[in-house]
């Protein structure tokens, strides 16, 4: 999970076991809203790993990744916006 | 651990040996052992009237024991993952090509899920936890024998 | 249309219960995901970047009214309203929670629909020529052949944990609408001295490595297709790697084995495992037959309107197709309109639509992997009426076969595996050939967008292929060009370095001016003037002397 991370800080996120949503992990639980987030240091990787894979056995989350933050502390990777932002496109339905 | 054949717990008689035992103190046992060690002292065994399980883990393949299948008294996959579907193909096989017609059994990373399928594919046995028990059970009793094959 | 008996309709309901069960074990904790994943899988339940994506099955690409009225209430009801089709004629829903799944599977039942060999690492969902049954030049209808082949594969023992997902694609006419040879395995039905069978490809497919399938087997007799079927998958699930995700298609297996090895251990398994119980005798064959027999009892002296409606004509040219049935016509549905996704449609269109096909279909209903609809068997004399109401709910675009009929993966968009987006591509591509006769200028044109190099927008097969990569945190896309996936299959050749988003358009432009200066006459299209020139002419307008 923690493999070639870039940068030195980060989000936690997954997606909610029962409805899908996007979550973050926030202070001592897991949040939709994006601003509740936590940022995590390098160092910390490791104990946030095992938070998320003990929360995936707990039946809370599936699929935890960490987000890659820029130095300035915003999301780095196209794909982890798209995720927090939705749909670049108008579907129009 | 338990042995269950269709919705009722087996007897094992069968004790795994990995040559901690001296082959004289087993010559009354029912033994399984490990591809890699029957490969090296099948022959001893067979001298030695031993009756003889082999245990195939679901990455190996029947090559180097062609020979000896109908020898066996039992063969034994062990899924290292459930997901490595090999031994369902190749328990098809044993039973199609070599008419092999004793047990078949299957051991390790095994989901109650895949019951049916290995005893439609020619498994009679699966090891199993005590604590899995009543999962196996419901999943066999779930089949209604409906199938399109 | 296949209909269920009672042991179709009893197998279904013991999957959703198990699935229900399955469900209820992973919520409680007692599969763990990985245990999980697999096993949600073969019920078609994806985790996508935003959210679970539910994809039902549409076997051989064929619908009922019914059935799409069903999934027009089940996206209102447990999804946002809409749904996207996708190359293996299936539909697919973005936003379903886990625990409304066992309900939606429930309803899908109620007109035997599933989502059943939709994903996973089994015999997926059986695809089809879309225009089987209803076109002059196939030796007979391959969709009975592809309802053998789905009942045979549908939780088969042996075969639900292979190495990788395993396709099969059937036609029986020369002319491959359904790209039989970029599938594991591909079948086509022929005559061979009066007698009919199949020609047997295998190994073909998209993805990191591209194969053209080979041909194994010239004429199998079609009483032992099912034995086989059981024959390339045994040898397949044997020895299929299994250490490297990217490396455990049978493609990868027929290419490290050799065409001839592959074709001897098949025959091996062939002679030493047939069983009796697989050969179909012709009752069973024929009783799986009559359920496709066509709804039209009579031709007819019906003839299209001849309306002045510049609008009309180009869609009837370039929509409407003729029927073995003199009188009646196929009409294709683009689901490409102006600027959105290709392949989507939205609840009151799926409504409207099935209305329409009751009204002037007999009911019926197609997917094609172009990601297109059809309505099957509509009189000539009532085209016109269809396609003011077609034109009333926006599926009227006249684009069948041009360049903004475009292939489109959902990319990054919606999938956790995309590399770059595909979606806002064909919006730009569908935006700056808006005008019917600009398209038509350019003429037959194949455009194919994958979001990654997994190929789900069959790229490779592109006439012109796009394929999103991810440079250094920028979108960038390479082009392909040169790939078909007729009837003479090939994989395109990549033209050059890819161009970031903001060039592609420039380049794609340049391309067609490339194809433009050196056809011979307005005839030939963009494939057959890239196969004389080579694509060197196009790499030197992009690249050497870019304008």
């Amino acid at each position: 999970m923690a493999k070639k991370l870039k940068g030195e800080q980060f989000y936690l996120s997954a997606n909610d076991l029962i409805s899908g949503d996007v979550v973050y992990l926030a202070k001592n639980k897991w949040s939709r809203n994006f601003n509740d987030a936590i940022k995590i240091k390098r160092i910390d990787i490791e104990r946030y790993e095992k938070i998320a894979v003990e929360d995936e056995n707990k039946c809370l989350i599936v699929g935890p990744i960490f987000i890659e933050l820029t130095e300035e502390g915003k999301i780095r990777r196209l794909r982890d916006k798209i995720r927090k932002n939705g749909l670049t496109i108008n579907i129009n339905q | 651990m338990i042995i269950l054949n269709k919705d009722k717990p087996q007897k094992n008689e069968y004790i795994f040996w990995d040559e901690s035992e001296k082959i004289t103190s087993i010559n009354k046992k029912k033994v399984i052992l490990t591809k890699g060690l029957w490969i090296q002292k099948g022959q001893l065994l067979k001298k030695n009237k031993i009756i003889s399980g082999i245990q195939l883990n679901s990455d190996e393949s029947l090559d180097e024991i062609t020979d000896d299948i109908l020898y066996f008294s039992l063969v034994q996959f062990n899924f290292l993952s459930f997901k490595d579907g090999r031994p369902f193909s190749i328990a098809k096989t044993l039973r199609k090509k070599f008419n092999f017609k004793k047990e078949i059994r299957a051991s390790g990373h095994i989901l109650p899920d895949q019951y049916i399928f290995l005893i439609r594919c020619g498994f009679d046995t699966v090891e199993i936890e005590d604590k899995d028990f009543d999962v196996w059970v419901r999943f066999f009793k779930m089949d209604e024998g409906l199938y399109y094959q | 249309m296949y209909k269920y008996s009672e042991k179709d309709k009893k197998i279904l309901k013991k999957r959703t219960s198990e699935f229900k069960y399955q469900v209820e074990r992973r919520l409680n904790g007692d599969l763990t995901e990985d245990e999980f994943k697999p096993l949600r899988l073969m019920n078609g339940l994806y985790l996508q970047l935003h959210a679970y994506m539910l994809r039902v099955a549409i076997p051989y690409g064929e619908l009922s009214y019914l059935q799409l009225k069903k999934l027009a209430e089940i996206s209102k009801k447990f999804d946002r309203g809409y749904g996207h089709f996708t190359t293996r004629q299936n539909i697919q829903f973005n936003w379903p929670k886990l625990t409304d799944v066992p309900k939606i599977l429930e309803e899908l039942a109620s007109v035997e629909m599933h989502a059943i060999q939709t994903s996973g690492n089994c015999i997926r969902n059986i695809s089809c020529d879309h225009l089987a049954g209803i076109n002059n030049e196939e030796v007979e209808d391959p969709r009975p052949w592809c309802e053998i082949i789905r009942q045979w594969s549908t939780f088969h023992p042996e075969f639900s944990f292979l190495p990788r997902k395993f396709k099969i694609a059937v036609t029986a006419s020369k002319k491959d609408r359904a790209a039989i040879e970029v599938h594991d395995i591909g079948l086509r039905l022929v005559k061979k001295n009066s007698r009919i069978g199949f020609e047997v490809y295998v190994g073909g497919g998209q993805g990191r490595s591209p194969f053209i399938a080979k041909k194994i087997k010239d004429f199998l007799d079609k009483k032992d297709l099912l034995n086989y079927l059981e024959a390339i998958l045994s040898v397949y699930n044997e020895l299929g790697r299994r250490d490297n995700i990217y490396k455990a298609r049978i493609k990868i297996l027929v290419n490290e084995l050799g065409e001839e090895k592959i074709r001897s251990m098949i025959e091996d398994k062939y002679k030493n495992f047939v069983d009796k119980k697989l050969e179909l005798s012709e009752n069973k064959v024929k009783e799986i037959y009559n359920f496709f027999k066509l709804p039209i009892k009579h031709s007819k002296n019906s003839i299209i309107p001849k309306v002045d409606n510049v609008e009309f004509k180009q869609w009837v040219k370039q929509n409407v197709i003729n029927h073995k049935i003199k009188g009646y016509s196929v009409v294709m549905v683009s689901l490409k309109p102006l600027g959105k996704p290709p392949g989507d449609m939205n609840a009151i269109q799926m409504n409207k639509l099935s209305q329409l096909s009751h009204d002037y279909s007999f009911g019926e209903i197609r997917v094609t992997h172009e990601q297109n609809i059809l309505l099957p068997h509509v009189e000539n004399k009532r085209i016109y009426d269809l396609w003011l109401k077609l034109k009333k709910i926006g599926l009227s675009t006249p684009n069948i076969g041009l360049i903004s009929d475009i292939i489109c993966c959902p990319g990054m968009d919606y999938c956790a595996l995309a590399t770059a987006r595909s979606i806002p591509i064909s919006q730009k591509i569908s935006h700056s050939f808006n005008n019917y006769s600009q398209q038509k200028n350019i003429g037959d044109l194949k455009i194919k967008i994958s979001g990654c190099i997994n190929a789900c927008g069959h790229h490779h097969v592109g006439n012109i292929g796009i394929l999103g990569l991810d440079k250094n945190g920028e979108e960038s896309y390479q082009i392909t060009l040169g790939g078909s996936a007729t009837e003479n299959a090939s994989i395109g050749e990549i033209v050059g370095p890819s161009f970031p988003e903001s060039e592609l358009m420039g380049a794609l432009n340049t391309i067609l001016k490339t194809y433009k200066k050196n056809r011979i006459s307005e005839d030939e299209d963009f494939l057959k003037v890239f196969n004389r020139i080579g694509i060197n002419e196009f790499k030197k307008d992009l690249y050497d002397n870019p304008q």
